[in-house]
Formats: C-alpha cells, sequence, structure tokens
C-alpha cells in the first residue's frame, strides 16, 4: 500500500523527499561506481530491478481470506543488499506511479523512505542478525522478509498520523487509527510475504546456485555465505563477490 | 504492456515533448497540493478531467481503470480522518469538522491523481526514460531503468504464461498448492531475468558494449505556445481559486 498522490501536505511531501535523498544517493553512488567496474552489471541490475518491480505485482493469499501484493523489499535487501535497494526501489515506486498509479510523484519521497529504505535496512539488519547467531538460512530469510514488510506499512502509518494528527488524542491516536486500518492488518500480510519469500529462496538455492553466488548469498560451492564464514577458515579469499558483499554491509551500516 | 503505457503510445499527444506535458501535468499536480481544496482542488480536477477527456483523448473507462486504484486508497484514508480516538463523549466518536477534513483531502488527493494520470496517459516511458539524463540524473541509472522497464514487461508476460499454466495444471486449488505455485512463479521470474540478461549481456558484447545503451528517441521540440498555455491556464486557475475563496467566505 503506497501513500497515494497528493494525499501528504507539501511541507511533509518535501521534507520526506530530503529524509531519503542520502539514503537514494548514496545508493546511486554505489550503483554508478559498480557499473563504472564492472559494465555488464548494468544488465543484471536491470533484470534485478524488473524482478523487484514484478515480484510486487504478484497477488499472495493472505490469512484473512483476501489478497494482496508483497512489497518484495526483503528478499531484494537479501538478494541485492539496501544502498542498491535504495535506487531500484525508487524507480520501481517511480514506474508504480506513472505506470500502475499506484502511489504518486508528489508522495514519492515518503514511499521511497518508507518502502525503499526503512523496509529493506530493517529486513536486511534482522536477517544478518540470525545469520550471525548461526540461525538457519531458511528461518533468517523469513523473519527478514517479515520485518521488512511489516516495517513498510508501520513507517506508512507514522507518516500518516504525522500528517493527519488525531483532533482529540494527537499523533499518538492518529497512529493507532492508521496503524488499526494499515499496519495491524498487514501483520497476516507480512507472514505470507516472509512464507513466499522463503519458498522462493528454496527454489533459488536449488535452481540458482550461481547467481546467489555472484549475489553473495552462497558461497562457492552452495555453502550458506555466513555458516561458510564461521566454518571454512578460507572464505575470506573464498570470491570477489563475497569480499564486495562485506564491504557493501559495512557501507551501509555506517550510512 | 501495461494499459496506461499503451495508453500512452496510442495518445494524441505522443509526438508532444514530455517537457511539455509535464508541466501541464505536474503543474496541475502541484496546484492540487499547494492550493486549497475549496475551491481550488475542485478547479483543478474539473480542469485536468476536461483536458484528459478533450485535447489529450484519453478513452474514459481506461481512465477509470487507472483512476480507482488511487481513489480507494484515498477513501480508506479519508475515513480515519472523520472519527476521533478519545475524549469526553466516548472511545470513538465523530471530530468536530472531520467531514470537512475528509472532504478536502479527497477533493485534494483526486485531483492531484488526475495531474499524474495526464501525464501518464500522455507520455510513454521510452520517451522519458532517455531525456532524464539531459535533466541531471546519472547515466548509469537512467541505462538501468531502461532495462528494468525492456525486461518488465517480457516478465510480465511469462508470468502470466506460467500462472496460465499452472492452473491448467490444477496448482491453484489448494491453499498448499497456490503457495507452491507462487514460490514458483517467483523463483521463475528471477531465474528468467537473470538468463535473459546473461543473454543480452552476450549480444551486446558482440556488438561492441562498453556500458552505454544507446536507444532511439523520437524527436521532438518543446513547443513554446503549449508551454505559454499550459502556464496561463496553471496562473489562471490560481488567480481564480484566491478570488473565489475570498467571495466564498
Amino acid at each position: 500500500m503506497h501513500i497515494a498522490e497528493g494525499f501528504l501536505p507539501p511541507a511533509h511531501a518535501i521534507a520526506w523527499g530530503v529524509a531519503s535523498a542520502p539514503f537514494v544517493v548514496h545508493g546511486v553512488r554505489s550503483l554508478t561506481r559498480e557499473v563504472k567496474e564492472h559494465p555488464e552489471s548494468t544488465l543484471l541490475l536491470g533484470a534485478s530491478g524488473a524482478f523487484t518491480f514484478v515480484l510486487s505485482a504478484l497477488k499472495i493469499p493472505s490469512v484473512t481470506g483476501s489478497c494482496s501484493h508483497p512489497t518484495g523489499t526483503g528478499l531484494g535487501a537479501i538478494l541485492f543488499r539496501p544502498p542498491i535497494m535504495a535506487v531500484l526501489g525508487t524507480i520501481t515506486l517511480l514506474f508504480q506511479a506513472l505506470l500502475l498509479a499506484h502511489g504518486g510523484l508528489t508522495t514519492l519521497g515518503a514511499n521511497v523512505f518508507s518502502m525503499a529504505i526503512v523496509g529493506p535496512w530493517a529486513g536486511y539488519a534482522v536477517y544478518r542478525l540470525l545469520k550471525r547467531y548461526d540461525v538457519p538460512l531458511m528461518v533468517a530469510v523469513f523473519f527478514g522478509a517479515f520485518v521488512a514488510d511489516l516495517s513498510t506499512y508501520c513507517v506508512t502509518s507514522v507518516q500518516l498520523a504525522l500528517a493527519f494528527p488525531d483532533p482529540s488524542s494527537g499523533f499518538v491516536g492518529a497512529l493507532g487509527k492508521f496503524g488499526g486500518i494499515f499496519a495491524v492488518t498487514q501483520i497476516p500480510l507480512a507472514v505470507s510475504e516472509g512464507l513466499l519469500t522463503v519458498v522462493v529462496m528454496r527454489l533459488l538455492v536449488q535452481s540458482s546456485k550461481g547467481e546467489l553466488t555472484r549475489l553473495g548469498v552462497l558461497l562457492q560451492g552452495g555453502k550458506k555465505a555466513d555458516e561458510g564464514g564461521k566454518k571454512d577458515t578460507d572464505a575470506k579469499k573464498c570470491t570477489d563477490t563475497e569480499k564486495d558483499t562485506d564491504t557493501k554491509s559495512e557501507t551501509g551500516a555506517s550510512a | 504492456m501495461l494499459p496506461i503505457d499503451a495508453a500512452a503510445h496510442s495518445s494524441r499527444w505522443r509526438r508532444r515533448h514530455p517537457v511539455d506535458k509535464a508541466v501541464l501535468g505536474l503543474g496541475l499536480t502541484v496546484l492540487a497540493v499547494c492550493l486549497p481544496p475549496w475551491p481550488g482542488a475542485a478547479l483543478v480536477l474539473l480542469t485536468a478531467l476536461t483536458v484528459l477527456l478533450g485535447p489529450a483523448g484519453v478513452p474514459p473507462r481506461k481512465l477509470w481503470r487507472a483512476y480507482r486504484v488511487p481513489l480507494g486508497f484515498c477513501v480508506t484514508g479519508a475515513l480515519t480522518l472523520i472519527v476521533q480516538l478519545g475524549g469526553p463523549e466516548g472511545f470513538v466518536t465523530l471530530a468536530d469538522g472531520g467531514p470537512a477534513r475528509a472532504g478536502g483531502l479527497l477533493l485534494r488527493t483526486s485531483a492531484a491523481s488526475l495531474g499524474v494520470l495526464l501525464f501518464a496517459f500522455t507520455t510513454p516511458m521510452s520517451d522519458l526514460l532517455p531525456r532524464l539524463v539531459k535533466a541531471g540524473v546519472p547515466a548509469p541509472v537512467v541505462d538501468v531503468a531502461l532495462v528494468m522497464y525492456r525486461m518488465s514487461f517480457l516478465l510480465l508476460d511469462s508470468m502470466s504464461r506460467i500462472r496460465q499454466a499452472q492452473a491448467a495444471r490444477l496448482g491453484h486449488t489448494t491453499r498448499a498448492a497456490t503457495w507452491r505455485s507462487l514460490g514458483g512463479l517467483g523463483a521463475t521470474a528471477f531465474v528468467r531475468a537473470f538468463d535473459r540478461a546473461t543473454r543480452l549481456q552476450a549480444g551486446l558484447a558482440g556488438r561492441g558494449y562498453d556500458g552505454t545503451l544507446r536507444v532511439l528517441v523520437p524527436e521532438a521540440r518543446i513547443s513554446r505556445s503549449f508551454v505559454a498555455a499550459s502556464a496561463a491556464l496553471l496562473t489562471g486557475l490560481a488567480a481564480l481559486t484566491l478570488v473565489l475563496e475570498r467571495l466564498l467566505r
């Protein structure tokens, strides 16, 4: 669920745009550097973005019986890392605004902040944290996708509550209202997205080990990246991709 | 191809420069957001609707199909403004001035959405994206966006066919089967996207690919008269709003 065109007052729309800008600029710099060093990455990044766009068009069954769309931010962050997802997410949101009339241009900054920044970073942080404690890959993937989805909608609720505080109970009351409508109803959907992401990841581990290794999700030979890093002392010199991944995650953490 | 983009390719204003249409469409959106909802956004809504169905020639049915999506969000969001939580009269009560605020918000979002739809229904992405480099967007980002745009349609088409095949094999009959099918659909999209990217890379490498995607952009010039007329219309709308607002007080 994106915030629709014109829904936010001008000052809020500008403020969220300003808040999103550093993350997007950081992502654009990472992407530009990557493309300059490896020109062929343009096509793979384009493919990744197209995958994210298409994933958000999948209809998933909700526990309540209705249907909804996954945000795709959790899977995207795990596969492509949050800085890249900030750019791919921004382009995806622009496409959704102009091609599907989902979201909007004046609310692009707010939507980018919730869906392309907070969602991917929160989901990726949980994923990395669980991996650090040797939690199985699929459990980490589930919670990464779950948190990414839920945090996206919680931030959307906060954005709406800040823009439209309740006349009687102020920001807290408005957060309860918008949270009740958007975030709480999203819990079953976040569970659904977590489950779907696990199913997708299981199939990818079976069918696309090469791509997952290139993206740093798996080590060479199909081992799970963080497990391998602990068990195998040669993990550091395993692949250039893995080194690149670590650098990216460190850069991302400092941002 | 997605319905809005397909309509943009066959639009009457297809050959106009994107800047012409951005001044008018996005200008209307900015006015809708900045002017007071009554009567400002109402005037913008009427103007945008007139331009969309009149000079721009957008089919009403296609417009409604695209327009009902943001309207659904606006109505849901506006409903929350009608009630308030807490207070002496009860936990959930009608808010003072709530319906007026909700009505104003509905007017503003409806008008702003129509402004963007005016731009989207007349400007294909393939005309817009390559020109973003001149607007200061880094070329690698534009290239990635171009690949995304072109690959999205292929992937959507593939997924539609896979979904049909899954349905024909009773892949959606039970909840468990539906989950398996959906997982397969997502994973296949990933595999196909990367497979296409690899093949595209191989094909481009054979043609001397240096990291820059050069595409033909239909020639178009910015029409000074169109931009001037749009600016005059926007100024007139703003002035009329201010005058009417004083009269209606």
